[in-house]
């Protein structure tokens, strides 16, 4: 993706900006991904501006949202893609699967089916991304107790085959919804670091080297957030 | 607004051979006229046998949105008209096209929310990003039953006359902006209307991109569209789709549909078939 390669290049763009926030020092491309109404909008609007709408609109296509963390002194852009659930959105949404470093793979815990197609989610990821991208399971809706069908250890064990880090979540009762995002940063700047260990190559970009769309999308300094 | 169900997994429209049929197709233009309506299974017959009673609630159901969507646009048009045509004495009032788009779609969605058509037909507003990522202003759908998804949409882009363009917006808040320059960045290669003519590519044949002209050179107070499921193919072909290339479609047409026409044809088409029509909508 172009402007995550451009975005995510420029560390410590502070002061250059040229209209809008620029003020960050890294940037991170996010997205939640997931069966239509399993609560991927509602989740984002929770985590964004602190809100919830029991209202049901059907995202159409592709919508983003921006907010701004700090992890140990360093201030993260998360730049964060609400996905369509819908199948027929499926080569609109996938086309911003590209450069993504981190997803939220949402189910609902009051819907089987919702949690049997985490695994055809998984492989999409592993089909439009690239291979370092973090993924964080999230089943949601956990405020419905009464109308689980999902139990937590089933989505607990998913997560391990899968490899994923798992929450359970409620957008409504705003319950996980800022840790889901907070550990899904720690776990791609972890991840960065780890990188830069085992490849030193990395650092040897300049401050303003583009990033390919199909290379790893990783900081050209290394993260040290 | 909508309120679909879950399910990623693709579910086939339904054919209903009694909706698909050139007889139906007649039989509601005749409907429109006033006349009287006849069963296909019983003609002659003073009474309809069970079999076209038991289809009859299908078809009503199938259609019920049109006559109301029709409704909904005139009263839209209308009320989008006055201020197209208004000319203020003291020219201070100068509605931007954003304005005029609101007016448009919100005097639509109040009617259709008074005319309760949304479980059959239902209109998403794009958000700001939204609009300029895919080039929509917002969307159409005829819902299919019973999991009120998308069985075909209508993606609208409005078009304002050029000599509005440059009333400014009001400004957005400050927290938007960034979000909407990345938007920016991120469509900056393609135009507008080849962000929507992608966007409904992308998705299918189902999918119609509606160019809706509030105002035409020589004829300010009218609406007008065209729509296609087929705009890709100019792509390649022309420098590139914006205003120009699409109020060309207008340029010796013999025949412009009406609402009720428009979606009477698309509702009625065939499967993967192209179409374009172009649309009076007052």
């Amino acid at each position: 993706m172009d402007l995550y390669g451009k975005m995510a290049a420029t560390q410590d763009a502070k002061g250059k900006g040229e209209g809008g926030d620029q003020n960050f020092d890294y940037m991170f491309k996010l997205l939640i991904i997931g069966n239509s109404s399993v609560g991927k909008t509602s989740f984002l609007f929770r985590y964004a501006d602190d809100a919830f709408t029991s209202a049901f609109v059907s995202t159409v296509g592709i919508d983003f949202k921006v907010k701004t963390v700090y992890k140990n002194d360093k201030r993260i852009k998360l730049q964060i893609w609400d996905t369509a659930g819908q199948e027929r959105y499926r080569t609109i949404t996938t086309a911003y699967y590209r450069g993504a470093m981190g997803f939220i793979l949402m189910y609902d815990i009051t819907n089987e089916e919702s949690f049997g197609a985490v695994q055809d989610w998984a492989t999409q990821i592993k089909t439009y991304s690239w291979d370092n991208a973090q993924v964080v399971l999230a089943g949601n809706k956990c405020d419905m107790e009464e109308e689980r069908v999902v139990s937590v250890d089933s989505g607990r064990l998913l997560a391990e085959q899968l490899g994923f880090e798992f929450f359970e979540t409620s957008a409504k009762d705003n319950v996980n919804v800022k840790q889901t995002f907070e550990r899904l940063v720690d776990l791609i700047c972890d991840k960065m670091s780890e990188s830069l260990d085992t490849d030193p190559a990395v650092t040897t970009g300049g401050p303003t080297a583009k990033l390919s769309d199909s290379a790893p999308p990783l900081q050209q300094q290394g993260c040290n957030c | 607004m909508d309120v679909s169900s879950n399910g990623s997994s693709s579910i086939k429209p339904q054919t209903n051979p009694f909706v698909n049929s050139k007889l139906m197709s007649s039989l509601r233009a005749s409907l429109q006229k006033g006349a009287i309506p006849v069963s296909s299974s019983n003609e002659g017959s003073p009474r309809p046998n069970i079999f076209s009673t038991l289809w009859r609630p299908n078809i009503s159901n199938t259609d019920d949105f049109i006559p109301l969507y029709s409704d909904c646009i005139a009263k839209a048009c209308s009320r989008t008209q006055e201020y197209l045509l208004f000319k203020d004495p003291e020219d201070k009032f100068h509605p931007s096209p954003e304005v005029l788009t609101q007016i448009f779609l919100m005097t639509y969605i109040g009617q259709s929310l008074n005319l309760n058509m949304t479980d059959n037909f239902n209109c998403t507003v794009m958000t700001p990003e939204q609009r300029i990522l895919l080039g929509a202003d917002w969307v159409w759908a005829v819902l299919e039953k019973p999991t009120k998804n998308p069985r075909i949409q209508i993606v609208v882009q409005v078009l304002h006359m050029p000599d509005r363009e440059g009333i400014a917006e009001d400004y957005p808040p400050e927290g938007r902006t960034e979000s909407l320059q990345m938007a920016q960045k991120e469509s900056s290669n393609k135009t507008v209307c080849e962000r929507m003519v992608d966007f409904c590519a992308s998705i299918g044949k189902d999918c119609y991109a509606l160019f809706l002209f509030l105002g035409r050179k020589n004829d300010t107070g009218k609406i007008y569209g065209v729509l296609s499921n087929n705009f890709q193919a100019a792509v390649g072909k022309c420098d590139k789709i914006d205003r120009d290339l699409i109020e060309n479609f207008f340029k010796g047409s013999r025949y412009l549909h009406t609402p009720t026409g428009m979606l009477q044809t698309i509702t009625t088409k065939k499967d993967e078939e192209p179409l374009t029509v172009l649309i009076k909508f007052n």
